[in-house]
């Protein structure tokens, strides 16, 4: 039988000890449940080596590591990763954290960064030693609403959560708007796959994101104010909660602050767990207690946003930056970062490069030195093949681009976007189909599915991806690829279904001949695409040390000690594992 | 509202402001397609179908959420427009089973209709959709999933207009789907049955179970009238084909109800089940035998005046009945009246018409039981309350608005709920039979500032209070004269029936009328003409839709050929 996915349960005395016996029930039970047990192999393996945080499971062909598990989790994960293709990030291991960030590399410029690490987020009088509040004191004590917007417009700051709209402009709309009710929002719902820059942000200095929703509050006359962050991040919402508490202590939120006529005050939404419900309108239904389904602009929420009152949203990052503009003023900021791009940018670096994690940096700086001086370099010293921006509605930017100074403009103008600060290094041995169908995976997944052109279009555009990925690619899945993507993007309703052909699109313009390789030669480039890929021992090269054998968790490799070992492609799941352990090199790809 | 100017593909057009670009172009005569949007519901901008290009807008506009403004330029039909709703059909063709061949919604489609109009003439995509599963655990309409195109009407006619909030959607992404609360079979669901979904639904997803390929639009007839089913009196679209009752449906933008019906008027009466009385009978030998109308005709009015009668009528027949009947009563000196109680006057407060329940910012509701015999003014409070009404139940049983009412005071708290009222803006009391008097006196503080609708139980009660009918017990007469028209009587009136020679006018079979000594038929409701009160007071016209079988007269009528016939 030909298992689509194996779980390693580890049994080591620690990991049963904390219930290991429970959840591999569990898993039994879930996986009977779903009807997967013909699909979906569960074995017990002596230790998976995280035995101080078991129970623990590895789940191939992915590798996914799950710690700390319970019999829920177990079940849950069953349903996510192996029904619905999606790992439980919350449930991975991780390396133990470590605060405070490391320090920045040389060509790094903290700014919104740069109290995280640096002070107790619990505590309030931390951030006010590091001149916290002052800003709003500044604002509520010699500053008129316009003559904030007016900084504003002088640091030239733009939204961080997506479009990099201007921030003053999206002020003075809420703040024109007629009503007595208004509201702001932070965005902190961070639903992109593997972004974390408005969580450490949220974590790290949750004061210096109030400071700014007030200030925001003060400049478009609202006393009310959210925060709406995603459920997967109790501590930052843990912390948000602890330093709204401190804030209202110290008379930063409430009524008359600052002895001002001036009276605000936040409470903490919890996102409703989709992707799309940091689209702003959908975010907004979702805190009115409906399901979070984006509505049609206009009218913007400016005008008729939360509740249908005139409402200022912005990105968690966005916010963070607006008491050091008011504070060192607009002039400082602008004089960081591009003609139209102004200050700094935080974001995630993940994938082939040397040192992953979160930078921050002036806006302009190039696609070369944020992958070598900043990240250190493709891993392994491999070859740049292109970088992934903006996220899932982002784009590809290919070698020919490493020079590309990093902002709002010259991003859109490659065909990709800046997104909320997602930055993915790819080096040669990337497939750039897969890639681009990973994307559409987690696009037409995460759709909501009211508009017709995504919710159906997306899942029409991943069935010929992965046709494609499985070596069934027929002449015209290029051109019908294309044009799905451009009705798509011109007929859907939010920014979802907009930008979803985008990763297509752009690895479309820029390595089309891999998608021609991959439908008309069979063969995938790269040698990622399972379908098209075959992994095999080369026999002048094996040592017969039988770890590939022992390794391979479907026993698809026989060979006795000390001879040649032979894999059977009809039961190889093209994990790659023995390729990884073999001392000598022998196994291939072809 | 102030006028504004625009034009729609180069057509000077003239709107208010603050309508959409659909309702602008409408106005103009310029039709752009639609599907998610229908008129009596909130705009929903999901299906793309409606979408325009508007000069100077960035990306194409869906005209039925884009607000009108003056000076804008907007264009219907251009190449990218047609484009990409081609687009959308060609993908909704793609998403489920849309076969119409064996679709009973096949011809009067509104998919079907877009896909005609914008040319699929062959399959663009692949159709890897799955049968899903047809939920047919309602009585009255089947959900047919694998024909439902997402659109949302349904469940915005259930929120909005139904106020029942029974549908959502589940899931995300190509697995959405249409499912009632947490995804139980509609069968068991909070689904009341009002029916408005299936009313709105484009497609062949809600399927009526009675008129299911029963006849295409161009097939039927459609007959307005109004629901004799309760003293609220909704219009009625019926729908016949060949003397058939296929189905009722709502009529938007009317009075009272504004297209919303309940299970009573749209579904129950097209399944009766009593046997109809099809004609004259006559006692003979001790035994019920046909006769002809006029040997009817002629023993009752020889029996009307040759003794003490009584007439007693149910208020579940026409205006002009129930006046023919006080006026034939008045002739041979007999006592009229109604059977069913009464609602008394309060005493304060100015009349209430069925709309002021939805615009009010607080309803008091007391000894009335609407959500189960009044329904439409039951969801219209729900629906008053999903707008930020306070409800406020003053009962001391069980009261099915108590589950979404801000209060449910006993009678004792009455006062209470004149303490929210106060400052309140619009109250709106709304009461029936069972108000409890020291209700009625905590309640007068409201003064005559607050609205009051009574709710009669009777189904016609304004026509039978205007022809002079009050209640009445039947009394120790020689003859006595039942007017029933469609409602058999309850237990309680049959024990107090004496020994009396007795007249029964009935549409259906009941012990009563087994026991009489006359039956005439009657009408039933998609029979009927002249005319039915409301309890707006209004007169509202009945047609008939089918024909009365052949021996069945109009109660009016025969009542005023009795009254001739005694001269
Ligand atoms: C599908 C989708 C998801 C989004 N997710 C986020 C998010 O997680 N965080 C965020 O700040 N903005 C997100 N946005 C952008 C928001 O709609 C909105 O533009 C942003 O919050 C505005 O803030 P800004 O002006 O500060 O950038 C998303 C947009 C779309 C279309
Ligand atoms: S584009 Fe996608 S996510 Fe956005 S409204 Fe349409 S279906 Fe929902
Ligand atoms: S719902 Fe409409 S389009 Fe679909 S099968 Fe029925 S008639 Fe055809
Ligand atoms: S059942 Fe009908 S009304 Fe409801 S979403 Fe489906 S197609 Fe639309």
């Amino acid at each position: 039988m030909v298992y689509r996915a194996h779980i390693l349960i580890s049994g080591d005395a620690a990991c049963i000890a904390k219930g290991a016996r429970d959840v591999e029930a569990a898993l039994w039970e879930a996986v009977q449940e779903l009807n997967l047990k013909d699909e979906v192999q569960i074995l017990e393996v002596s230790s998976l080596g995280h035995s101080d945080q078991g129970p623990e499971i590895v789940i191939y062909p992915d590798g996914t590591d799950y710690v700390n598990l319970t019999p829920e989790d177990a079940k849950f994960i069953i349903e996510e990763h192996l029904l619905k293709g999606r790992p439980v990030e919350r449930l991975t291991y991780r390396e133990p954290p470590s605060l405070p960030l490391p320090p920045p590399s040389e060509k790094e410029v903290r700014v919104v960064l740069e109290n995280v690490g640096k002070i107790d987020p619990e505590n309030i009088e931390d951030y006010i030693a590091m001149d916290g509040y002052m800003a709003l004191g500044k604002v509520l004590g010699e500053m008129t609403p316009e003559e904030v917007i007016e900084e504003l417009k002088i640091s030239g700051l733009r939204g961080r959560g997506g479009a990099g709209f201007p921030t003053w402009l999206k002020w003075t709309l809420a703040r024109n708007a007629p009503g007595d009710m208004k509201y702001v929002i932070c965005n902190g719902d961070e639903g992109d796959p593997g972004a974390f820059m408005n969580r450490s942000v949220l974590e790290g200095d949750p004061h210096s994101v109030i400071e700014g929703m007030a200030i925001a509050a003060y400049a478009i006359g609202a006393s009310q104010g959210y925060f709406y962050v995603r459920a997967e991040y109790p501590i930052a919402i843990q912390t948000l909660r602890a330093a709204i508490k401190q804030a209202r202590d110290y008379g930063l939120l409430g009524e008359h602050i600052f002895g001002a006529d001036f009276s605000f005050d936040l409470e903490v939404r919890m996102g409703a767990g989709a992707f799309v419900c940091g689209e702003e309108t959908a975010l907004m239904q979702s805190i009115e207690g409906a399901r979070g389904m984006p509505r049609t602009r206009p009218p913007y929420p400016a005008t008729a946003g939360l509740w249908g009152n005139p409402t200022n949203i912005n990105n968690v990052e966005t916010y963070a930056n607006v008491p050091k503009i008011i504070h060192k003023g607009g002039s400082w900021f602008a004089s960081m970062g591009t003609d139209k791009s102004k200050g700094t940018k935080t974001f995630a670096i993940a994938g082939k490069v040397e040192r992953t994690g979160l930078i921050e940096v002036p806006l302009g700086m190039t696609i070369r030195e944020i992958v070598y001086d900043v990240g250190g370099g493709v891993l392994g010293g491999k070859k740049f093949k292109a970088v992934q921006t903006g996220g899932p509605m982002g784009g590809c930017i290919p070698e020919q681009y490493l020079d590309l100074p990093v902002d709002y403009e010259h991003l859109k103008e490659v065909g990709s976007m800046m997104g909320s600060g997602g930055f993915v290094v790819m080096d040669e041995d990337t497939c750039m189909v897969d890639i681009a169908r990973f994307f559409m995976e987690f696009t037409q997944d995460e759709s909501c599915g009211k508009c017709v052109p995504c919710r159906v279009g997306t899942r029409r555009m991943l069935e010929i991806l992965n046709r494609i990925c499985a070596g069934e690619g027929r002449p015209g899945d290029i051109e019908t690829l294309e044009e799905l993507a451009v009705y798509i993007r011109d007929g859907s309703l939010c920014g979802l279904g907009q930008g979803a052909p985008n990763p297509v699109l752009s690895t479309l313009q820029y390595f089309r001949d891999e998608y021609e390789a991959h439908i008309y030669d069979k063969t995938c480039p790269a040698k990622v695409c399972k379908g098209l890929i075959e992994y095999k021992i080369n026999p002048e090269a094996c040592i017969g040390c039988t770890r590939c054998a022992r390794n391979c968790p479907v026993n698809a490799i026989e060979g006795k000690p000390k001879q040649t070992h032979v894999i059977d492609a009809d039961i190889c799941i093209r994990c790659g594992v023995c390729k990884q352990v073999c001392p000598v090199d022998a196994v291939y790809v072809e | 509202m102030s006028e504004i100017h625009l034009t729609i593909n180069g057509k000077p057009v003239v709107a208010q402001s603050g309508q959409t670009i659909l309702e602008a172009a409408k106005q103009a005569d310029i039709d752009i397609p639609v599907l998610c949007h229908h008129p009596a519901l909130a705009n929903w901008g999901a299906c793309r179908m409606c979408l325009v290009e508007v000069k100077g807008m960035r990306g194409l506009q869906t005209s039925c959420t884009c607000p009108a403004t003056e000076g804008m330029e907007v264009e219907t039909e251009t190449e990218k427009v047609v484009a990409v709703r081609k687009f959308v059909l060609e993908l909704l063709f793609s998403e489920r089973n849309h076969y119409c061949m064996y679709c009973q919604m096949s011809g009067d489609c509104e998919l079907q209709d877009l896909a005609y109009r914008y040319g699929l003439d062959h399959w663009t995509y692949p159709r890897p959709f799955e049968k899903m599963e047809v939920d047919a655990s309602r009585k009255y309409f089947i959900m047919d999933p694998n024909r439902c195109i997402l659109c949302s009407r349904c469940i915005r006619a259930c929120s909005e207009i139904a106020a029942n909030h029974t549908l959502g959607l589940r899931d995300r992404g190509a697995r959405t789907m249409v499912v009632a609360d947490l995804d139980v079979p509609f069968g068991e669901s909070t689904c009341v049955e009002c029916g408005t979904c299936l009313q709105v639904c484009p497609t062949g997803a809600l399927i009526d179970a009675k008129s299911a390929y029963g006849g295409r639009e161009k097939d039927v007839i459609h007959t307005q009238t109004t629901c004799m089913q309760c003293s609220v009196g909704c219009d009625l679209d019926v729908v016949t084909r060949y003397q058939r009752l296929l189905r009722v449906d709502g009529v938007w933008e009317s009075e009272p109800s504004g297209g919303l019906l309940c299970v009573d008027g749209r579904f129950k009466p097209l399944y009766e089940k009593r046997q109809r009385v099809t004609g004259p009978l006559v006692r003979k030998d001790g035994k019920l035998v046909a006769a002809g109308w006029n040997e009817a005709l002629g023993i009752v009015a020889e029996k009307l005046q040759s003794g003490s009668c009584q007439g007693l009528a149910y208020c579940a027949t026409t205006d002009e009945a129930l006046t023919a009947f006080a006026r034939l009563f008045a002739k041979v000196d007999g006592a009229a009246g109604r059977i069913e109680p009464q609602v008394a006057p309060l005493g304060f407060g100015q009349v209430a018409k069925v709309q002021d329940v939805l615009d009010a910012d607080v309803i008091i509701v007391t000894g009335a039981q609407p959500l189960e015999y009044q329904r439409v003014i039951g969801y219209f409070i729900h629906r008053a309350a999903d707008q930020g009404a306070q409800v406020a139940v003053i009962t001391d049983d069980e009261n099915g608005l108590s589950a979404r009412a801000a209060m449910t005071l006993t009678s004792a708290e009455a006062g209470k709920a004149v303490e929210t009222a106060a400052g309140a803006g619009k109250v709106v009391v709304v009461y029936g039979t069972e108000i409890k008097p020291e209700v009625i006196a905590a309640l007068k503080p409201l003064g005559d500032e607050a609205y009051i609708l009574a709710l009669d139980p009777a189904r016609n009660a304004q026509g039978a209070t205007a022809a002079g009918l009050q209640p009445q017990e039947p009394s120790d007469v020689d003859v006595l004269y039942f007017l029933l028209g469609e409602q058999s009587e309850d237990a309680a009136l049959l024990a107090k029936v004496n020994g009396a020679f007795k007249i029964v006018q009935a549409a259906y079979h009941s012990p009563l009328v087994d026991q009489a000594d006359v039956v005439l038929p009657t009408p039933i409701w998609v029979e009927r003409t002249g005319h039915v009160t409301n309890l707006d007071g209004s007169a509202k016209p009945l047609h008939a839709a089918l024909l009365m079988p052949e021996n069945v007269r109009d109660e009016a009528e025969a009542l005023a050929a009795l009254a001739d016939m005694i001269g």
